[in-house]
């Protein structure tokens, strides 16, 4: 009877199970399966041997990491950094959203969703060049204008204090565009009878905002959020390595794992090292990535990712 | 329901995870499981090729190169594979690695033992260090003997000491002394415009400098070179050169003086020498020779030189010299070379500095040899792959030198070098100043006991990341002057290198060198 009901279902949702193949088969090729290769991380890698081949060499590779002095300033600045932008980002992303949303005007909306999303297509490389042509001390755009009014320069690439700062605006501002299509989406599919009620009690828009359209965003925003938080071991690093690049000067306050990481090996191009570093990284965004979890749980069993 | 749902969503998950877990490990294994009898494959056919050296086979071998696609590629090669054909029964096709992202996938094609013959190999792209993982083909003296003699007999026996790793030999390397000393190249009408003393010292480079930064604004007055950290082309002039010392791996602060037959190894940042340049340094800093940004400067100081955007660069005497035959062509700026240690001693030639090795799973070693062999021996063949078709990409002169054309452009630029040997052409074009100045360090080389020895650092390699790094983080700062209090800068970078484990790989390279002076005997 339960197999009957099992193969019933696999007919019923036939098409909703074809259209999910495609992302679950990215998911198994390009996440699963290469899962195996975390053995590397355990290795001596030699050619001959490959990945499976090679000598076993216990902890080894991760020594590098941990005996480098600098492991606890880049884990720390890297969750530091991803928390930074995951907050400053997603409530920027809804206040814009909602902004829009309650502008309206198609076209404006339109309009202003493009122009904000087009620097998510912008890649790090020209970020970078960008942001070495506003801010640098010679020719610099920011410079110059404060020549121009009689101000000091400031030498913004040898002050490690200032990047903390830069790199979470230029991160808010590239990823803007996107999040607010997304949270857009959101707001959109909310039931527009829950506004109506709203109206005839006589909210006014901030009352609108603040008891219909983020109360009903939740959902999203604890999704997103949880997702991030899988990643918050993971520097960006076409962001790190663009904006950064070898100023060794700024790396107390910029380093994260992924360029320190690369800096270190791209000499030696050991990849069981690396694969340690990334082992690493991964464990710990799955401790993160659970704990969350269990706590949003905690507090409200339905909104929990699993 | 959703129970439910869900319960079929897991089971069809597992169902494909198992499904393609299963295909994965497959594919996996595939190649492992194919590389043995491949590899006792390949050293059979050696020993019975010994022998009559037999072609009858056509065979396809597979080249990388580092540099981009030329853009004749198809007629070159055509033209190559006509004459490789008749000799050797032999096709050869070239990959590219561009330069922008070589050093990531140049590893990545050994590592994964990506399908090819022959890959272009110099001491700058990790020789070493790849031949030690296993990449490269061991190369036995009866091999070459069999598949190379022409080369064998050419190739002088310092250059294939200098090729070996511990003893092996794993590239046949260039069949030319190339020098690897940095030089200075400036704006000579500058220098004459202020009246300025000749630059043949680093005082008058300092002079140098200094008043351009004072007086031509919009002028950098030196630019390094992008991606040339640790110990970078100044540093090789500043040290290395002046006081006639070596260094055995540009990303780790350990060098040597030439002259001292003991070998002993020293930490270059220990030394008061170092210290004195630091305040070299420092003042050229304070007085404007560099951009105070320069550690975030990606232009190209070639192209920047040529545009006049910067007065002084620094670079090998080819690039250099190619460099101004350039700008003579177009009259642009009066430009001269300078060497500011005119009497130090020039350890010339390396020979690793461009080489071609052999994949080690390569199925047609014997013919990959033979095909080396020719490319570095055969003068029509040699032009063709290093300086592409005459009459179109170039026009010989004489039997030495050729005239660059119109086209030449068309089909350069990636690493034919791998073959350099006494055929090379000379571009006529080429300065004679420079040209004069390599006869007279060719003249004089220096030869020392430890030329050949190479650094095998399997054993400190978590030492060898960690100090790298902290070059890069409190050395190059402190070099380009950004650091203001320089004895506060140096004493936190000694602190940081000895935490790093500097000592531990000094006491492994000093063992190693004691070895090889001990063995030399």
């Amino acid at each position: 009877m339960k197999r009957n009901g099992f193969i019933n279902d696999l007919i019923k949702y036939r098409a909703i199970l074809l259209m999910l193949t495609p992302a679950v088969l990215f998911f198994l090729l390009f996440a699963y399966v290469p899962m195996a290769g975390i053995i590397i991380a355990f290795k001596h890698y030699d050619y001959a041997g490959g990945i499976f081949g090679s000598a076993w060499n216990g902890l080894d590779n991760f020594r590098f990491f941990f005996e480098s002095g600098d492991a606890w300033r880049i884990t720390r600045n890297t969750a530091l950094y991803n928390i930074a932008f995951i907050v400053v980002n997603n409530v920027l992303q809804i206040f814009t959203a909602i902004l829009l949303f309650e502008v309206g005007g198609k076209w404006f909306r339109k309009i202003t969703q493009s122009i904000l999303f087009l620097p998510y297509f912008i890649s790090w490389v020209v970020v970078g060049a960008i942001a070495y042509n506003l801010l640098n001390f010679d020719i610099g755009t920011v410079n110059s204008i404060l020549r121009g009014i009689g101000m000091e320069p400031i030498d913004i690439y040898n002050t490690p204090a200032y990047w903390p700062y830069i790199l979470t605006i230029v991160s808010a501002w590239k990823m803007l565009g996107y999040g607010t299509v997304m949270y857009l989406a959101a707001i959109t599919s909310i039931d527009t009878e829950m506004y109506e009620a709203a109206e005839i009690d006589g909210a006014n828009v901030f009352q609108r905002i603040l008891k219909v359209t983020i109360p009903n965003l939740y959902p999203t925003v604890i999704i997103l959020v949880l997702l991030a938080v899988g990643n918050i071991f993971r520097g960006d690093f076409g962001m790190f390595y663009n904006m950064i690049g070898n100023n060794g000067v700024l790396f107390s306050s910029t380093d994260v794992i992924d360029t320190f990481v690369f800096r270190s090996l791209i000499t030696s191009n050991d990849i069981g090292m690396s694969a340690a570093a990334g082992v690493f990284q991964s464990v710990l965004g799955f401790t993160a990535i659970m704990l969350v979890n269990y706590s949003v749980r905690r507090y409200d069993k339905d909104r929990a990712l699993f | 329901m959703v129970k439910k749902r869900s319960m079929i969503m897991l089971a069809m998950i597992m169902a494909i995870v198992m499904i393609i877990s299963a295909c994965g490990s497959n594919n996996n294994n595939a190649p492992a499981a194919t590389k043995a009898p491949e590899g006792g494959e390949s050293s059979t056919n050696t020993e019975q090729g010994q022998g009559a050296l037999d072609t009858s086979e056509a065979v396809k071998l597979k080249m990388v190169f580092v540099g981009p696609k030329p853009v004749d590629y198809d007629s070159v090669f055509a033209a190559v594979n006509e004459k490789l054909k008749a000799k050797i029964n032999v096709t050869l096709e070239g990959e590219f690695l561009d330069w922008s992202d070589w050093a990531q996938k140049y590893p990545l094609k050994l590592a994964a033992n990506e399908d090819f013959d022959l890959i272009y190999t110099a001491n700058w792209a990790g020789y070493n260090d790849q031949a030690l993982k296993g990449g490269f083909l061991e190369l036995t003296e009866d091999m070459l003997k069999t598949y190379m003699p022409t080369t064998w007999k050419e190739m002088s026996e310092v250059n294939w000491d200098q090729a070996k790793v511990n003893g092996k030999l794993f590239m046949v390397p260039q069949n030319l002394g190339e020098s690897v000393e940095k030089l200075i190249l400036y704006r000579e009408d500058l220098r004459k415009k202020y009246d300025l003393p000749a630059i043949d010292s680093p005082e008058t480079y300092a002079t140098y400098l200094k008043t351009i930064a004072a007086n031509e604004k919009g002028i950098t007055p030196f630019t390094p070179e992008t991606g040339d950290w640790k110990m970078h082309n100044l540093d090789r002039i500043t040290l290395k050169q002046q006081y006639d010392w070596n260094l055995f791996d540009l990303d780790i602060p350990l060098g040597f003086k030439i002259t001292d037959e003991t070998g002993k190894i020293f930490n270059v940042y220990e030394t008061p020498e170092f210290k004195d340049l630091l305040v070299y340094y420092k003042d050229l800093a304070d007085n404007g020779a560099w951009s105070k940004n320069v550690l975030n400067n990606k232009n190209d100081h070639q192209q920047d030189f040529r545009e006049g955007k910067t007065a002084s660069i620094t670079h090998n005497m080819g690039t250099l010299g190619s460099l101004m035959a350039l700008m003579r062509q177009t009259n642009q700026f009066e430009v001269a070379l300078a060497d500011i240690n005119p009497n130090s001693k020039k350890s010339q030639a390396v020979a690793t500095q461009n080489g071609v090795s052999v994949h080690a799973t390569s199925k047609h070693p014997e013919r990959a040899l033979m095909f080396i062999d020719l490319m570095q021996n055969d003068q029509e063949l040699h032009d063709l792959i290093n300086l592409g078709i005459e009459g179109v990409h170039y026009t010989a002169v004489g039997t030495e030198k050729f005239q660059s054309t119109e086209k030449s452009p068309n089909y350069t630029g990636f690493s034919f070098w791998g073959f350099n040997s006494p055929l090379n052409r000379d571009n006529e074009s080429f300065p004679e100043e420079a040209t004069a100045m390599q006869k007279g360090w060719d003249s004089s080389v220096y030869h020392y006991p430890l030329e050949t020895f190479v650094f095998d650092n399997s054993k400190v390699k978590t030492e060898v990341a960690n100090v790298s790094n902290v070059m890069l983080r409190y050395a190059i700062p402190l070099e380009y002057g950004v650091i203001k209090d320089v004895d506060k800068g140096l004493e936190d970078l000694n602190k940081q290198i000895k935490a790093a484990g500097i000592e531990k790989i000094q006491a492994e390279l000093q063992a190693q060198v004691d070895a090889f002076l001990a063995a030399k005997k």
